[in-house]
């Protein structure tokens, strides 16, 4: 159980060190002051996963500084039950002089572990970084993803009551990755709590039970993961000077073709998220306006979606779809796209283009590519992997029972 | 305070350095081994340098040593001691360490290579057949002492010097002063009756006299110097506790 009441941490930022000197012998302040947290409060039960949001520099690494000990707060108080291990950083304390063997011993005493418990623990630490052989040898002799696969099979046999984790999951090939989320969720039924800070909001998704959104030092959101993401989003969208759906064709040109007809505007929505993150299996509308500077009777519109590789995902057009659609000189319409989003989670981007008839080949209006950035995070429904979502039913087709004796 | 830790520091700094070489820990042996020979060789045999006080052709040597490996030990503490927030600066930043107690595995690291040392010593003074009393169970105490004066001195200046970088280099150029303004190298009887009053503001003076005293003059060390080092000692790790308390978060800041 971890419980933070009023953490409130302020910077002092001196010119030069000299500075620091003079204010203490002259009492007269020279510094700025920086608020990195203010008035955090939170708390942590048994088992529990909290989740923190924030953009770069809203105060996410000072928390958990101050969480783990290593920087002292200015006001507030901190209540923990049991151990605290925090990584903040993979393989602290490493000397790659030293065999496998000699850093478990290292690292594992500095993230809080006893004699007692590294020696118990040494056979199934070595186990589960599938190292073998190679403990023994020098840490120089280690590609950068054995000591990545050591310094986490350490860190999370470390078996706090309490786990502080800073960005560092993203270790190791997808196999690796899957044995460390087994282990996290584990660790979870064992009644551990886990913090965990970061930026990919499919992770957070999937693992917290609960999320806050920190912003310039101070707790902007709390709730549910998918309710923190959403709020997330909107603080970045509205931050920004752009937001994501991008004005095709204004300020920079993107996309070609003969501009009869033009697309100015595009837009992804989530039905539930009302962003253009969403989770698997959300409807989603894609928007999409559309200028015409000439009389056209047939024309088609396609929308392409591509994965962050750039391979293209699903396409379809209104041609396929029958829907047809014409224009007028001078007019502008806007047209919808709904759909369930049943992709993987991760990064993509839509396509969209006007041409005549089924495809672009004959006469193209405007093809823009990458018009709208979109993420798929977190999942609604049951799990799956891969690409897309298929939905298979299940049944048993013959009932088990005892093979006939040969 | 973690002292499995601290052990673990210490065992850092007299093997895991030489981790990869053959013959790994033995080189914490070799270099205060050859350190005294040279001493005993250069100055007794090839420089010929007598004391005038006491005969034998081994004397400047043993005067020269018996001060040497007390101030050797010092010195490293000191300057180690100052740098040890700053030295150990990736591992402040990442995990949970207590700082107050960070330096003692320097001050264990230095009194196990003084110990190592001094063993070297005593064989070769019973080598050369030079008298040894129960007089010389004074050295660990003095030694335990002039550590203790070397870490409450260091801390202050370690706590100082994380504001004040410059620290660093100041120490060791005050060292080099400090060094030659004890006697150590040459014997007290050479300095001018005018100077020799000022030799009692030299805190260090008292601890190699003393063990000039034990060694050479099977004598008990002159207490009045000791004990006024004691206090100077109290009031230093007081003070040094004064600053940490008040400083302590702005040294996590910093560093």
């Amino acid at each position: 159980m971890i419980e933070a009441i009023g953490l409130t941490k302020t910077f002092k930022l001196y010119r030069k060190p000299s500075d620091r000197l003079l204010e203490s012998l002259l009492r007269k302040p020279r510094h700025r002051r920086h608020t990195a947290l203010q008035e955090i409060s939170f708390k942590v039960e048994h088992g529990e996963t909290l989740g923190i949001l924030g953009r770069n520099g809203a105060g996410k690494s000072t928390l958990l500084k101050l969480l783990m000990g290593v920087l002292l707060p200015d006001r507030g108080e901190l209540r923990l039950s049991g151990k605290l291990t925090g990584l903040l950083e993979l393989g602290t304390g490493f000397d790659i002089g030293l065999t496998g063997l000699q850093n478990i011993e290292r690292n594992g005493r500095l993230l809080g572990m006893s004699s007692q418990e590294i020696g118990e623990r040494r056979e199934a630490i070595i186990d589960f970084s599938e190292l073998g052989d190679y403990i023994a040898e020098p840490l120089r002799t280690y590609s950068s993803g054995m000591i990545m696969r050591l310094a986490f099979s350490i860190a999370i046999h470390a078996d706090p009551a309490c786990f502080l984790v800073d960005e560092a999951l993203s270790v190791g090939d997808a196999h690796f990755q899957q044995k460390c989320i087994r282990r996290i969720k584990a660790f979870r039924e064992g009644g551990g709590s886990l913090i965990f800070v970061s930026h990919d909001l499919n992770a957070i998704k999937m693992l917290c039970d609960r999320a806050i959104v920190l912003e310039q030092g101070r707790i902007v959101a709390a709730g549910t993961p998918e309710a923190a993401v959403n709020d997330y989003n909107r603080l970045i969208a509205d931050l920004d000077d752009e937001p994501m759906a991008m004005r095709a064709g204004t300020e920079q040109h993107h996309g070609y073709g003969n501009l009869a007809l033009e697309i100015t505007r595009g837009e992804l929505k989530g039905d539930g998220s009302g962003s253009e993150i969403v989770s698997a299996g959300e409807l989603v509308c894609v928007r999409l306006q559309i200028n015409a500077h000439r009389d056209i009777d047939d024309f088609t519109l396609g929308m392409l979606i591509r994965d962050r590789f750039g391979q293209d995902v699903f396409g379809t057009n209104s041609h396929f779809l029958q829907y047809p659609l014409s224009a007028r000189a001078g007019e502008c319409q806007t047209v919808e796209l709904r759909f369930p989003m049943n992709l993987a989670p991760g990064q993509y981007t839509l396509t969209a283009a006007l041409h005549s008839a089924h495809n672009h080949l004959q006469d193209c209006y405007h093809w823009c590519d990458n018009l709208i950035r979109f993420e798929v995070a977190g999942i609604i429904g049951p799990v799956f992997y891969g690409v897309a979502r298929l939905e298979p039913q299940i049944t048993t087709v013959s009932p088990a029972r005892p093979t006939e004796p040969v | 305070m973690n002292l499995a830790l601290i052990l673990q520091f210490t065992r850092q700094d007299l093997v895991d350095r030489y981790a990869g070489s053959v013959l790994g820990g033995l080189w914490t042996f070799i270099q205060p081994l050859v350190n005294m020979l040279v001493f005993i060789l250069v100055f007794s045999q090839i420089m010929g340098a007598r004391l005038p006080e006491i005969s034998g052709s081994f004397s400047y040597s043993v005067y020269l040593i018996a001060g040497l490996l007390g101030w050797i030990a010092f010195a490293s503490t000191l300057t180690r001691t100052t740098t040890a927030f700053i030295d150990k600066a990736h591992l402040i930043t990442k995990v949970r360490l207590a700082l107050w107690g960070l330096p003692l595995s320097i001050v264990l690291s230095d009194s196990i290579v003084f110990l190592i040392s001094l063993g070297f010593f005593l064989g070769f003074l019973l080598l050369i057949e030079h008298p040894i009393s129960l007089h010389y169970l004074w050295i660990p105490l003095i030694f335990a002492l002039q550590q203790c004066f070397a870490y409450a001195l260091g801390m202050v200046l370690a706590i100082l010097g994380v504001f004040l970088r410059d620290i660093r280099e100041l120490v060791t150029v005050v060292l080099q002063l400090w060094f030659w303004l004890t006697p150590i190298v040459y014997v007290f009887s050479i300095i001018p009756e005018s100077l020799r009053p000022w030799l009692q503001f030299n805190p260090m003076f008292p601890v190699i006299d003393a063990y000039h005293s034990v060694v050479l003059l099977n004598a008990n060390p002159k207490p009045q110097g000791l004990v006024l080092l004691a206090a100077i000692t109290a009031l230093l790790f007081a003070l040094g506790r004064w600053l940490f308390i008040r400083l302590e978060r702005d040294i996590r800041d910093l560093i």
